[in-house]
């Protein structure tokens, strides 16, 4: 591995956040939901869309050649566009991609977008693979997280209703986000019913819909000559994307990737765990949060779910641990996850996250992963 | 009580890496391929790790509720699979046992399943 960093040589800088809502599937055209998000994040910005010389479309449901059908509807300027699928890690995949265009020099002002529409069913890869498994199709991803949680709880003596608190709080940070496609406080009964499987239920399982995330990234060179407000330009230190490798009969792979990518995105970007102040993070089930904040050496490992019980990760904690609501409550629309979760770190960062503000906020993260297993980790920094 | 059955996996000939079930493209740990992955009888026996009952399914077959376990297998693979019983619990032995089930499409097939010894 190389230990030159492109993002330390040519500094890269989000320069502008937008959203579509997330919500359920509705007859909102995917076009629609993407542009809604594109333009926000150009008005947010202060950039016009002929300023944008490259765009990657992160999505992994809408089938072939979306982005130019979507974002010629701005001004068909025939700049390059690309769709980037990696599962879960879509968007956080087209931020890597957007972020690689502007450090390598080629551009100035790149366009990451993430837009799905999820039509039932994931039409995942691995089904078709001609890899035989045993699970058949009994064991779905949320009882693979069941059965993580069943282990986890055994391991560090942790009860049904600690996990249920991690829900309890991503619910509580969703009801502050417009943006959400879950806006209601729950109370932990609420929360612990409906079991779907194992100790996971409803509510600690994320909600699959639509929507759209922008960010658009800008090199030094672009801020200056376009203008743009350089207070506001939150920089990324780090953007690491890594696969699962082979950890040894019963290891939890999720963690063990997120642990290895993690470290690997603290020293691009030269930072701590502890330094981390705000973060985002693939809580598409409850369990996850707790497995992510160990892996990630946020705390130590068994004493995850106490921090959550003790509010260090509220936002007002020592840690803000999925302010936007996370995939929990703010939604998992697949390719617009990854590139709102930098959104609400960008917000934070900037001071712009108004109730849902976690109070001096200077290093955040961002982390997902997806089926394959991939993992993709970006560390921001406000100046 | 019979023996359980035996599972075939495969070991590789140039890292001895054991996997299950057989992979039909090559070595996972050095990229061998498949030619030198040698079938490896591994006992269907072990212990539970991780246990989940499944109240909510997309498909008809398994009907609900039914239980998943982790089981870590006495020669070393750890799967995933069913686990027949109202009360699995971790740290349960558990034996293999042969099942006929559905596809999701209703075609007959053998499934293998695990049981608590008691
Ligand atoms: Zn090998």
């Amino acid at each position: 591995m190389s230990s030159r960093s492109l993002l330390s040589d040519r500094p890269v800088f989000v320069v502008g956040t937008g959203l579509h809502p997330y919500q359920r599937r509705s007859e909102t055209t995917y076009v629609d939901l993407g542009i809604t998000a594109v333009r926000a994040a150009l008005v947010d910005a202060g950039v016009m869309w002929p300023d944008i010389e490259a765009a990657y479309t992160g999505t992994a449901l809408l089938g072939m050649g979306s982005s130019r059908i979507m974002l010629s509807r701005l001004g068909a300027t025939g700049i390059a566009m690309t769709q980037v699928e990696n599962a879960s890690a879509s968007g956080s995949s087209a931020v890597a991609q957007a972020c690689l265009e502007v450090a390598s020099g080629r551009s100035d002002v790149v366009l990451a977008l993430g837009v799905d529409k999820p039509r039932g069913g994931l039409g995942a890869a691995p089904g078709q693979a001609g890899i035989p498994n045993l699970e058949g199709g009994s064991i779905v991803p949320f009882t693979h997280f069941a059965l993580l949680a069943s282990e986890y709880m055994d391991l560090h003596g942790v009860s049904d209703e600690q996990v249920a608190r991690v829900a309890l709080k991503n619910h509580r940070n969703g009801s502050l986000n417009p943006f959400a496609q879950r806006q209601k406080v729950r109370t932990l009964e609420e929360i612990l019913s409906e079991p779907i499987s194992g100790s996971l239920t409803r509510l600690q399982c994320c909600p699959v819909g639509e929507g759209a995330a922008a960010v658009i990234v800008a090199s030094e060179d672009g801020i200056k000559r376009l203008n743009l407000d350089r207070s506001r330009a939150v920089q990324v230190l780090s953007s690491v994307t890594r696969t699962e490798g082979l950890y040894g009969e019963g290891v939890g792979i999720d963690a063990a990737l997120t642990a290895e990518t993690g470290m690997a995105a603290f020293e691009e970007a030269n930072v701590d765990p502890s330094d981390i102040d705000v973060l985002e993070v693939h809580d598409a089930f409850a369990i996850e949060e707790l497995l992510y904040a160990e892996a990630l050496g946020l705390c130590k490992p068994g004493e995850a779910a106490s921090r959550v019980e003790s509010g260090d990760f509220d936002i007002g904690g020592s840690c803000a641990f999925s302010p936007s609501g996370g995939l929990l409550a703010m939604g998992h629309p697949i390719g617009p996850t990854g590139v709102g979760q930098i959104a609400e770190i960008v917000s934070q960062l900037r001071g712009e996250a108004g109730d849902r503000q976690q109070p001096e906020a200077r290093v955040g993260m961002a982390h997902m992963v997806g089926i394959g297993a991939v993992c993709v980790v970006h560390v921001l920094r406000c100046e | 009580m019979t023996d359980p059955p035996v599972m075939v996996g495969h070991r590789c000939a140039i890292c001895l890496r054991i996997a299950f079930p057989p992979d039909p493209y090559g070595c996972e740990k050095c990229g061998a391929l498949a030619t030198e992955l040698d079938e490896f009888e591994l006992e269907a026996k072990g212990s539970v790790r991780a246990v989940a009952t499944v109240h909510r399914h997309h498909h008809p077959s398994p009907s609900t509720p039914f239980t998943v376990g982790v089981v870590e297998l006495v020669a070393g693979p750890v799967l995933k699979a069913i686990v027949e019983g109202e009360a699995v619990a971790v740290g349960d032995s558990v034996i293999g046992v042969l099942v006929d089930g559905e596809d999701n499409d209703g075609n007959p097939v053998v499934d293998l399943h695990f049981q608590v010894v008691t």
